[in-house]
């Protein structure tokens, strides 16, 4: 009789390795899909309550820390102690409404690893360090506070850049949010609101959202024509009051009317001084959209740039206007079909200011580990060069003179010399987006910058680039170069 | 290994249980308190008490099979102490009430027959069977009469006793105890029909079978429970009566026929019931696709699913894991909760405590001489075997949710009380084959 039993056993004993097969599938070899399902909530609750690591600037401001719970001293709460000014930059990590920002991007070094498990112990004898690491960010709080309150609550961006690093010195969207709001127990609430608010102040302005760039545009036009030999700055153009646009009834014409000079012809230095837009449409014809194309893309346009989070593609669409002259006329001004963020912008005078080299922004200065030891550094990183080291130098002189006496005289710092050019663009409801790109000092740049404004009722109608986007950038360049080294 | 040895694994199991409370508590952001104790001196009672009535009802039965119950009911004790923090429970307390009481009944078991012999259970098996039917059918007694004794129906199955003693009440399910006196009875009447059974067969083509008359009274008697638990919709038990049933017959005749007969009867049954009852389509939706079906069907099982892939090698630990967000963690899913927080190394190690408990069975059953006590030893392993791999099989979605418990693991009493009485007949049976 004991055949039969054994013959069972050994059944039995097959159903419990049966068992131990399953458990290994579920718990080892498909333990990450299981784990990584969106329907499985585990993950995100058990992050709820730990340590992750700090977010400092350059200039050592706190600007996201975990501190410990007042009710609860074994778990931390997230406090970003700067708030609006940074809330794009710094992002927030919510239990209920997800990450965004650099919280999101720099997730796995932000992260605690310590879990209270026997891997643990396993990680400490490897000699592993348990505890999160934190960011330091190439920003400078005192600009990016500055830049913050200069936009005045209205819908706007600022984005300075390092021109001889590429590190980004501020990144600004206005209006923001308290990203601390997020992170209580009515952060659904509190996001609905966000999201339904018309001012968009979730939206990253100076990043994440892309804009016709007007005439700042223009700095790109005049690259590519010097780099291909069209014009020089003596160059002569005609002054007509409209420019027709070929195979079209529509003509573009200046900003407030009339010629830009004396009716009868206008340099291309002069009409870039004051910003003439019938000189610049002929001007886009004559380099060819092939070319402006070259230039443009040298700089940033057309490309991915790395970023820590997804940055839209600023467009210059070649193919597009290289069979529609009309088309490519207007975009000789920065409107029709081209679009940038203020981050693209401040790459395109970064690389005018840095001998026509174009460098890749970069926001992380270095990842430290919770002793302060450097864990990882972020070096500067060309991109290409975008147009020869004299056009940029002629580039740089016709853009001084936009500031000393053309349409960027607001953005003049005393003893400084700034290069800058204003745009003015075409926004929601007809009215206008004012723009404002520039560098200094000119002869050794250490910022370049992106100031723009968002068409908003508030702004009215007759705002422009040079009266409200010029001032701000002054500002901000003199505040930067009183307290850089 | 000595007796004394297994009292100090049992001890050791205790303590485990002790730190294992201890850390939860830690989990909860409490201190070391009185649960500590408790956890360690209900187990130590219960166990070390269960121990003592072994060394004087038992003395020679394996010391082998009281460790490996004591770690897995600790292991359950502490999974449901952890699961009353998340729920808002307070079935741990209940639960203490019941490891006492089981392994009290147990203890009363080994002295019950330390006066005469396991084998008046087959002398007298006709007695066993009346006490088991009667049993089976105590929840059919009206729920609202004045008799203290009411039938109780819960979840539309039919499956609870409750007993009015006047100061409290009892919840109990009688067909846990029903399956032992029917393991009983089988292994008694094939023992006593043994010698017919092997000799008088006849041949249906090259498969030989024993004579049908023979097999006549055990064949209604089967019928008839099973039908009562199919009507008291309690598939799980009907399952387990109808496997363990088909297991004993080829253990002693030997005959591979009723093995492919009951297999054939089995896939009968199983599309029968997919067809009349629709909890019994759920479960196998839920068994085929429970992502498909994850706001539904699907979902218990799918989050037993993600515990366990989230628990992964090491587990979340004690206290640490989430494991009250899949429905019915204390009962159906404690091994999924395990998981959860004791990872890997936890459900390894479960299984492991399972098989070594089998496997004690077994070689108890092996060493037997007496053909009933062989049976009987047999009968009861392949039962708390089965259900075992059943309901493990349920949760890591080897086969379909049958809605029986984990043996000493899950919260709930009479089941405790059934496998803890299954355990002391096994060690009677032990003992006596060692005299």
């Amino acid at each position: 009789m004991n055949g039969p039993v054994r013959r069972l056993s050994i059944g039995l004993f097959a159903g419990f390795f049966a068992l131990l097969l399953a458990v290994t599938w579920i718990q080892v070899i498909h333990a990450d899909v299981l784990k990584a399902d969106p329907r499985n909530s585990r993950p995100a609750l058990s992050e709820r309550g730990k340590e992750r690591g700090l977010i400092v600037t350059i200039d050592g401001t706190v600007v996201a820390q975990s501190v410990p719970d007042p009710e609860d001293p074994r778990s931390f709460v997230r406090q970003y102690p700067e708030g609006p000014p940074f809330a794009h930059v710094v992002g927030y990590n919510s239990f209920l409404v997800g990450s965004s920002g650099l919280e999101n991007a720099y997730a796995d070094e932000l992260r605690s690893r310590r879990d209270l498990t026997i891997s643990d112990l396993v990680s400490v004898i490897l000699g592993r360090d348990l505890r999160p690491e934190s960011l330091e960010l190439t920003i400078n709080a005192a600009l990016q506070e500055a830049a913050y309150d200069g936009l005045g609550g209205l819908k706007g961006a600022v984005f300075a850049i390092d021109p001889r690093t590429g590190a980004v010195l501020a990144s600004v969207s206005s209006p923001s949010y308290d990203p601390e709001s997020l992170l209580g127990g009515d952060a659904a609430t509190v996001w609905e609101s966000l999201l339904a608010d018309p001012e968009g102040p979730l939206l990253d302005r100076a990043t994440r959202e892309i804009y016709p760039p007007g005439s700042t545009f223009k700095t790109v036009v005049t690259a590519a024509a010097l780099d291909t030999g069209t014009a020089v700055p003596e160059t002569e153009f005609p002054d007509p009051e409209e420019f027709q646009l070929p195979g079209s009834s529509a003509t573009i014409s200046n900003a407030g009317g009339g010629v830009c000079n004396d009716g009868q012809s206008i340099t291309l230095l002069q009409a870039f001084i004051v910003s003439c837009n019938t000189t610049f449409a002929d001007l886009s014809i004559q380099v060819g959209a092939e070319d402006v194309g070259i230039t443009a893309e040298a700089l940033g346009f057309n490309t991915d740039i790395p970023f820590p989070w997804t940055v839209p593609e600023a467009i210059y669409p070649v193919h597009l206007l290289a069979e529609d002259p009309a088309a490519l006329a207007q975009s000789g001004i920065g409107e029709r079909d081209v679009r940038a963020a203020p981050l693209h912008m401040a790459m395109v005078a970064a690389a005018i200011a840095n001998d026509g080299t174009t460098l890749t922004p970069y926001l992380v200065n270095r990842i430290f580990d919770a002793d302060g030891n450097t864990v990882e550094t972020f070096e500067p990183r060309p991109m290409g060069q975008a147009m020869d080291p004299a056009t940029a130098a002629v580039v740089t002189e016709m853009m001084e003179r936009v500031v000393t006496e053309g349409t960027g005289q607001a953005a003049a710092v005393p003893d400084v010399r700034v290069a800058g050019k204003t745009g003015t663009s075409m926004g929601l409801d007809g009215l206008p987006n004012p723009w404002f790109i520039g560098f200094a000092p000119a002869e050794d740049p250490t910022i370049a910058i992106a100031v723009f404004f968002e068409a908003s009722p508030e702004l009215g109608e007759s705002a422009s680039g040079g009266g409200v986007a010029a001032p701000l950038a002054g500002d901000l360049i003199q505040l930067w170069l009183e307290g850089s080294p | 290994m000595t007796r004394n040895t297994e009292g100090a694994l049992i001890v050791a199991a205790c303590v485990l249980a002790a730190f294992a409370v201890t850390l939860v508590n830690f989990a909860q952001e409490r201190t070391v308190d009185a649960q500590t104790a408790l956890t360690f001196l209900v187990l130590l009672i219960a166990f070390g008490g269960l121990h003592m009535a072994v060394r004087a009802f038992a003395p020679k039965a394996t010391p082998l099979l009281l460790p490996p119950v004591t770690a897995l009911t600790a292991l359950g004790f502490f999974q449901i102490y952890r699961l009353d923090f998340a729920t808002e429970t307070v079935r741990a307390s209940s639960q203490r009430w019941w490891i006492l009481i089981a392994a009290g009944l147990a203890s009363l078991t080994l002295l019950l027959f330390s006066r005469s012999s396991i084998s008046i259970l087959r002398r007298y098996r006709n007695i066993t069977l009346l006490i088991s039917l009667v049993l089976i059918l105590l929840p059919n007694l009206p729920a609202g009469w004045g008799f203290p004794l009411r039938g109780l129906s819960v979840n539309g199955s039919r499956l609870w006793v409750l007993l009015d003693v006047g100061f409290t009440t009892f919840q109990f399910q009688p067909a846990e105890l029903a399956k032992l006196g029917l393991v009983a009875y089988v292994a008694g009447y094939l023992a006593d029909h043994q010698r017919a059974l092997r000799e008088a067969r006849r041949h249906i083509g090259p498969i030989a079978f024993p004579e049908p008359r023979q097999l006549i009274p055990l064949l209604i008697t089967w019928g008839v429970s099973v039908l009562i638990l199919i009507s008291q919709r309690d598939l799980g038990a009907s399952l387990l009566l109808f496997v363990g049933f088909v297991l004993l017959l080829y253990a002693a005749t030997g005959t591979t026929g009723y093995l492919v007969a009951g297999a054939f009867l089995g896939v009968i049954a199983g599309v029968a019931s997919y067809l009349a009852f629709d909890h019994v389509q759920r479960r196998v939706i839920a068994w085929i696709a429970p992502f498909e079906h994850y706001e539904d069907e699907g979902f218990q099982i799918a989050q037993g699913l993600f515990a366990m892939g989230t628990g992964s090698l090491s587990g979340a630990g004690p206290g640490l894991g989430r494991p009250d967000l899949i429905p019915n963690a204390a009962t159906d899913f404690i091994f999924a909760a395990v998981g959860e927080e004791l990872g890997f190394a936890g459900t390894v190690s479960v299984i492991a405590l399972f098989a070594l408990t089998i496997a004690v069975g077994l070689g108890i059953a092996f060493r037997s001489r007496d053909t009933f006590r062989k049976l009987l030893a047999a009968g009861l392993t392949f039962v708390l075997a089965v259900q075992t791999i059943l309901i493990i099989g349920g949760v890591v979605r080897l086969v379909p949710l049958t809605g029986i418990t984990l043996p000493f693991m899950s919260y709930g009493g009479s089941a405790l009380v059934g496998n803890m009485i299954l355990i002391a007949l096994l060690l009677r049976i032990s003992h006596e084959e060692a005299q």
